[in-house]
């Protein structure tokens, strides 16, 4: 072979490289594109709701209240009757049969949204007024094109004549789609159109707190004092290979660890943020003791030693210096392992938090979900619109999971300081 | 004759079954500035950590043998190594300054050993430190930027700002000017000159000029024992073994 000829086959294989490099980084690009592409078409119409505009006359004779009244007056109050002889104004029904059918077009919680009005205005008796009343679950799917219409009847969940309602609304324009306060307000709930991930949301808040309130102090004095202080003898390494260890179990395991000593033997409340946060906490551990004791090594040993030169104690040197130079690199592991701990989902199924929980949690020890089981609630239901929550679980989820590593990288990149 | 300040006896130094140091018996004279040279790993730099017992920091280093400093045994277990420290400060070889301010680097020493309790004393002690490592002038006006932003020269003379600043009786550095440029370690050497007056100097070096121009007396160690010891200017010019006429003369090291 001539240099020539050796020269060439050296830069064919240095193409060759960049070629599968490419690729490589290309195909992970399109399967993170389609997952974001999915994800966000499916998810992206849950953040909007169907509302049916409708008139409201609220009569004296169909309540027991008078304008003026308290608000427990109006909490207890009955309007059922109220929303009945409304409701199946909205649309010019023959019979019983037609006006139930029409009563179903609306949310099971019609009631609850005209005495809310009521509530915010309690001088409307005698008056009109128009509202925006959350649609049924089966007409919000219709109205944002989720759901076909050209199936047969008997396969459908809205009838034929339902369909002719929803196109006598679609007609008199009386139906359009507003932001989705339910959908961050709500606890879960049997109905799509109502189920929210308010209490998944308080749930997780809750359970990541408790898990930074645990795990924070615990691994960085654990990581300053195995970098530090330890000696380095069989006993540490012993310590160290298993907190190496403690860090690749599957989660699941901690969640069987929670169930028989949190729930089990001290007999925690199970479904709440507490155990949830506990046992995220102890999963959590050692994947923040690993980044701290990383950022701790990289603390070049002259800043040790001149602090010790100058008479600093041992103490002083790692307290005064050490500390914090690797406190960026140490805040940032942490935020990545709250990451993680907030993605997961395992353990907590384990520990109960698959319950279904109507109310929004008030406190850690209030059974609650969080976001990761909530999604995997949804995605087992049958309801056209959970498909659409599911979704829109994810995209907050990952929202949330991005803006956190943002703030790590951040961390990193702003206050780690260099030193030559 | 000046007063011996540190003397060691029979100083043995282990680093695990490795031996570092062979009974070195080396006297160092108060405020004079004592040269060490040797080819590398000889045991220069492992001497003078003795000094200041930052051998300690390292586990499987294990000292043994006697070494004073007036009249005091260093190598005693029950000794504060902080105390110790504020007597015997240390240059390293890299400028090692911390990643704070100039001032902060200057008032961290006095702050955690309690001198200067005010402001203004504070002040005064950061402002004669930095006079008497020559850095004053350059500095003055930036005393809030960060120490990293200084050269390289700057910052040797910053950590040696930092030693003088808990006003200590010995200096030990340690190839100061190993990682200067000639300019910058010709500040230095002129510097330690002056500081000769006031403190007890111990220098590592492999530069056997500097070694020359900055000392009185010079160490020789060769595979961590003393080979000789006694006045620059004898060493230098009439050695009387036959090991250090060689390495002088670059013939071997």
């Amino acid at each position: 072979m001539t240099k020539e000829e050796r020269l060439k086959k050296r830069h064919r294989a240095e193409k060759r490289f960049r070629f599968y490099g490419l690729t490589s980084i290309f195909v992970a690009l399109l399967f993170v594109v389609i997952l974001v592409q999915n994800i966000f078409s499916k998810g992206s119409s849950a953040f909007k709701k169907t509302v049916i505009t409708t008139e409201i006359f609220f009569d004296q004779e169909l309540l027991e209240i008078q304008n003026g009244a308290s608000q427990e007056e109006i909490m207890g109050a009955d309007f059922y009757d109220i929303m009945i002889e409304n409701l199946i104004k909205a649309y010019p029904a023959k019979d019983r049969d037609e006006e139930d059918e029409l009563l179903k077009l609306f949310s099971g919680d019609a009631e609850i949204e005209i005495k809310k009005a009521f509530l915010n205005d309690n001088s409307l008796i005698g008056k009109t007024i128009t509202l925006d009343l959350t649609a049924s679950d089966d007409i919000d799917q219709l109205h944002k094109g989720n759901y076909p219409r050209d199936l047969p009847e008997e396969r459908r969940r809205i009838s034929d004549f339902q369909l002719v309602i929803y196109d006598y609304f679609v007609e008199n324009k009386m139906i359009s789609k507003n932001f989705n306060n339910y959908f961050f307000n709500n606890g879960d709930s049997r109905d799509p159109e109502l189920a929210g991930i308010g209490g998944a949301l308080v749930g997780s808040f809750y359970s990541i707190l408790i898990c930074l309130l645990l795990a924070f102090p615990v691994a960085v004095l654990a990581s300053i004092y195995l970098e530090e202080f330890a000696p380095k003898n069989k006993i540490t390494d012993f310590i160290e290979i298993n907190i190496n260890n403690l860090a690749a179990v599957p989660s699941i395991v901690y969640g069987l660890l929670a169930l028989q000593i949190l729930l089990a033997t001290i007999q925690l409340p199970r479904s709440t943020p507490l155990v949830a946060g506990i046992t995220l906490a102890l999963m959590t551990l050692p994947r923040i003791i690993i980044p701290c004791r990383a950022s701790l090594k990289a603390v070049p040993p002259s800043i040790r030693e001149g602090a010790l030169a100058v008479g600093a104690s041992k103490f002083q040197s790692v307290f005064h210096h050490v500390v914090p130079l690797a406190l960026p690199g140490t805040l940032s592991g942490t935020i990545i392992g709250l990451a993680q701990a907030l993605g997961e989902t395992a353990p907590l199924i384990l520990i109960g938090m698959v319950a279904f929980v109507v109310d929004i949690p008030s406190s850690p020890v209030d059974p609650s979900s969080s976001l990761p089981v909530q999604v995997y609630l949804w995605s087992e239901s049958a309801e056209r619109g959970f498909v659409e929550k599911t979704s829109a679980t994810i995209m907050m989820l990952l929202s949330f999971l991005i803006v956190m590593n943002f703030i790590a990288v951040y961390l990193r990149q702003k206050f780690e300081k260099r030193w030559n | 004759m000046s007063n011996v300040k540190i003397k060691s006896k029979n100083l043995n130094v282990y680093y695990g079954d490795k031996q570092a140091l062979f009974d070195v018996n080396l006297d160092l004279n108060e405020k004079e500035v004592t040269a060490l040279i040797g080819p590398s790993g000889c045991g220069k730099s492992t001497f003078i950590r003795c000094i200041n017992r930052m051998n300690d920091v390292i586990d499987i280093c294990k000292v043994t043998g006697n070494i004073e400093m007036d009249g005091m045994n260093i190598n005693d277990k029950d000794l504060d190594v902080v105390s110790l420290r504020e007597r015997v400060g240390m240059v390293f070889q890299k400028p090692n300054p911390f990643p704070k301010s100039i001032y902060d680097n200057i008032s961290y020493g006095p702050k955690i050993h309690g001198k200067g309790e005010t402001k203004s004393e504070l002040d005064q002690i950061v402002e004669n430190s930095l006079k008497k490592s020559a850095l004053w002038e350059e500095v003055k006006d930036r005393l809030d930027e960060p120490g990293t932003s200084l050269s390289g020269g700057q910052q040797q003379r910053l950590c040696i700002a930092r030693a003088i600043s808990v006003n200590p009786e010995v200096i030990l550095m340690d190839e100061p000017c190993s990682a200067l440029d000639p300019i910058a370690t010709a500040k230095i050497e002129e510097l330690i000159d002056e500081l000769k007056k006031t403190y007890t100097i111990v220098i590592v070096t492999h530069s056997m000029a500097q070694a020359v121009r900055v000392s009185q007396k010079t160490g020789f160690f060769h595979l961590g024992k003393l080979i000789e010891v006694g006045k620059t200017e004898k060493i230098f010019k009439n050695p009387d073994n036959k090991m250090t006429q060689d390495y002088i003369t670059g013939r071997f090291g």
